[in-house]
């Protein structure tokens, strides 16, 4: 018997990476259901709210944690400007 | 007589074909004769022996719309050779715009640009509504030409009002667009600009984000009438909208027979695909006949912080991260904390955070003593006789956390990757954004690094490929009518420069805007002679009284 794989889009990998206006952007692998992988930056407001919406104390903490319930507790968080 | 003539240079002439030795005449401010030996007198003679003579580069991607009414000359633009400019970019201009939504505009613009508040409640005096108005007041003093877009942010703002920033436009409003787009575009707009990204000081949308296809589809049938330019800023931090992106400009492209650009477009080797796949794209839609033209810029991206703010710089350090985070009281008291302040310097690592911070720069214009401005952190420590991580403490503790710290060239930085790309036909240099960021880093110099970097280092373009990219190429892209070459007839936009030395100077902070407000800029190094219109503006590293500019006509 073989394991599915997951439908769930997954965070494979974080790294930090130099934005367009000249801040240090976040970027994220996440691997989706179908197996394909692709890439997202997101400026340091938002790399933020995902880092307090997963509890994670670092980047590291971001790994293999699911992508669209990131995005529900995100959702969740109260409204910040910083 | 002549006005000028410009004798025994290399004369570069924007087509692509080899340089040759040749004079320039201009007069009247226009190109009257290129050849050799001219001969002839002149009221003006200028030597450049061992120098290029080529038209002026143009930069399509500024934010100089408010920066031109105190200052005609763009500068520092127009000492690295710049003779035109297009403002104006992502869905922001400065018209049309009704008195009573000024302070609605003046945010968005705050948040792009960085200017002072002073900008726009002192510098100049609003004397317009329409776009025509506008025109009319930056022709008072131009030193530059420029070919401003027409934001649909603000088209959006005239005929909404707030509504604009709130949703979907309705048929009689998408109506009233495309008549006020037609008024923009008589007014000598060169295009429309608009934007997928962008947010105001508030973090909101701009205005342009809210529209649907059909509002874009209608402006761009506008656009089509006079086969002008669509500028958009796509979602560039994901390739695959991005790509998706390119397909709805090339659709329009094709649909109404216009150009469209987009930007930006960045390499980096984090994500080694993003550009390629890009461009692989755009390949695709120029062989299907669409004109999708992507910016790239020349320059590499910088990381920049201090520890007023929190910054991903340290998301690897999650000591780090918890202090940097505090609300600004704590924080201090934190960094102030012996202990808290050892473990931040043992979570730097063994070494003392010397391979993670030593290398940052002191940037300037901040509260950090000026002499400390462009050295490492790891010098200024080691002079303090402290590790690199307790020195970005200490150091910034000392300043009231206000020293801002650089990391070079953190993206689009791979020269070897970036030269091939510059030098594809479909590449269009640009993406300066010239005039924005202002107290985040330089935007300006872009040209002499394409030189410096691409010609000289890396052999990646010949320098008659360089200066057709940023001339030739880029006024028949926009529609510049008789600019970007050295022909008899055409405008007597030239810059004189040294091919050995061409090159951006290092970043600096100065304190020239309004309300004394700070900005980082480079110097121009080895541009020896700017003409705009048959006229001096820049010499011997200084500017002159000339105000030849003029908005450019199209064709």
């Amino acid at each position: 018997m073989t394991a599915r794989p997951s439908a769930e889009a997954v965070i494979v990998g974080a790294e930090i990476a130099a934005g367009h206006d000249g801040a240090a952007d976040l970027l994220l692998s996440i691997r989706y259901g179908n197996g394909a992988i692709s890439q997202v930056a997101l400026d340091a407001d938002t790399a933020f709210s995902v880092l307090l919406a997963g509890e994670a104390a670092d980047l590291a903490g971001l790994i293999g944690r699911s992508w669209s319930d990131l995005a529900k507790r995100l959702e969740d968080l109260p409204c910040t400007t910083s | 007589m002549h006005d000028i003539l410009i004798e025994n240079g290399l004369v570069i002439d924007g087509s692509g074909g080899p340089a040759y030795a040749a004079d320039v005449a201009v007069k009247d401010g226009r190109i009257v004769a290129v050849g050799q030996n001219l001969g002839g007198e002149a009221l003006r003679t200028i030597d450049a022996g061992g120098r290029v003579v080529a038209p002026g580069f143009i930069d399509p991607h500024t934010h100089f719309d408010v920066q031109l009414l105190w200052d005609g000359a763009a500068r520092p633009a127009l000492e690295h050779g710049i003779t035109s400019i297009v403002p104006g970019n992502c869905s922001l201009s400065l018209a049309p715009l009704k008195a009573g939504d000024r302070q609605r505009l003046v945010g968005m613009f705050q948040q792009i640009e960085e200017l002072p508040p002073e900008a726009f409640t002192v510098a100049f005096d609003w004397t317009w509504e329409d776009f025509a108005g506008y025109r009319a007041a930056l022709e008072k003093s131009l030193s530059i030409n420029v070919a401003p877009l027409v934001g649909h942010s603000v088209i959006r703002l005239w005929v909404m009002g707030a509504d604009a920033q709130e949703r979907a436009a309705r048929p009689d409003e998408i109506a009233a667009m495309q008549d006020l787009l037609r008024e923009c575009l008589d007014a000598g707009a060169v295009g429309l600009s608009t934007s997928f990204v962008d947010v105001d000081e508030k973090a909101r949308p701009v205005p342009s984000r809210f529209a649907q296809w059909d509002e874009l589809d209608a402006l761009c049938a506008v656009l089509g009438e006079r086969g002008r330019m669509l500028q958009i800023v796509p979602e560039f931090y994901d390739t695959d909208i991005t790509i998706a992106r390119i397909d709805q400009l090339a659709e329009l492209s094709l649909k109404h027979n216009i150009p469209t650009t987009f930007s930006p477009v960045f390499d980096s080797h984090l994500t080694p695909n993003a550009a390629p796949r890009q461009l692989a794209r755009v390949a695709e839609q120029f062989a299907r006949g669409a004109r999708v033209w992507p910016q790239m810029q020349t320059r590499p991206i910088d990381i920049s912080f201090s520890l007023l703010r929190p910054s991903l710089f340290f998301a690897r350090l999650p000591t780090w991260m918890r202090t940097l985070r505090l609300p600004l009281t704590e924080r201090l008291a934190a960094l102030r904390d012996p202990a808290t302040a050892d473990r931040l310097v043992a979570d730097a690592g063994p070494d003392g955070g010397a391979r993670l911070m030593g290398e940052l720069i002191v940037r300037g214009g901040d509260a950090a003593p000026a002499a400390m401005a462009g050295r490492t952190l790891g010098e200024i420590a080691a002079e303090r006789g402290e590790t690199p991580a307790r020195a970005l403490i200490t150091l910034s503790l000392e300043h009231g956390l206000d020293v801002a710290f650089l990391a070079a060239s953190r993206g689009h930085e791979m020269t070897d990757r970036i030269g091939p790309m510059l030098a594809d036909p479909h590449v269009h240099i640009g993406a300066s954004d010239g005039g924005a960021h202002i107290a985040s880093f330089a935007t300006y110099g872009d040209t002499g690094y394409l030189f410096s970097e691409f010609v000289r280092k890396a052999g990646a373009l010949s320098l008659e490929q360089a200066v057709k990219k940023i001339t030739a190429d880029t006024a028949e892209i926009w529609g510049l009518k008789d600019r970007g070459a050295l022909k008899v007839g055409y405008a007597a936009d030239i810059v004189v420069f040294d091919p050995a030395t061409i090159d951006r100077g290092e970043e600096r902070a100065i304190f020239d805007m309004p309300g004394d407000g700070m900005r980082y800029v480079r110097d121009s190094v080895g541009v020896d002679t700017v003409v705009v219109n048959g006229q001096v503006a820049w010499a011997k590293g200084a500017y002159t009284d000339a105000e030849a500019g003029e908005i450019c006509a199209l064709n």
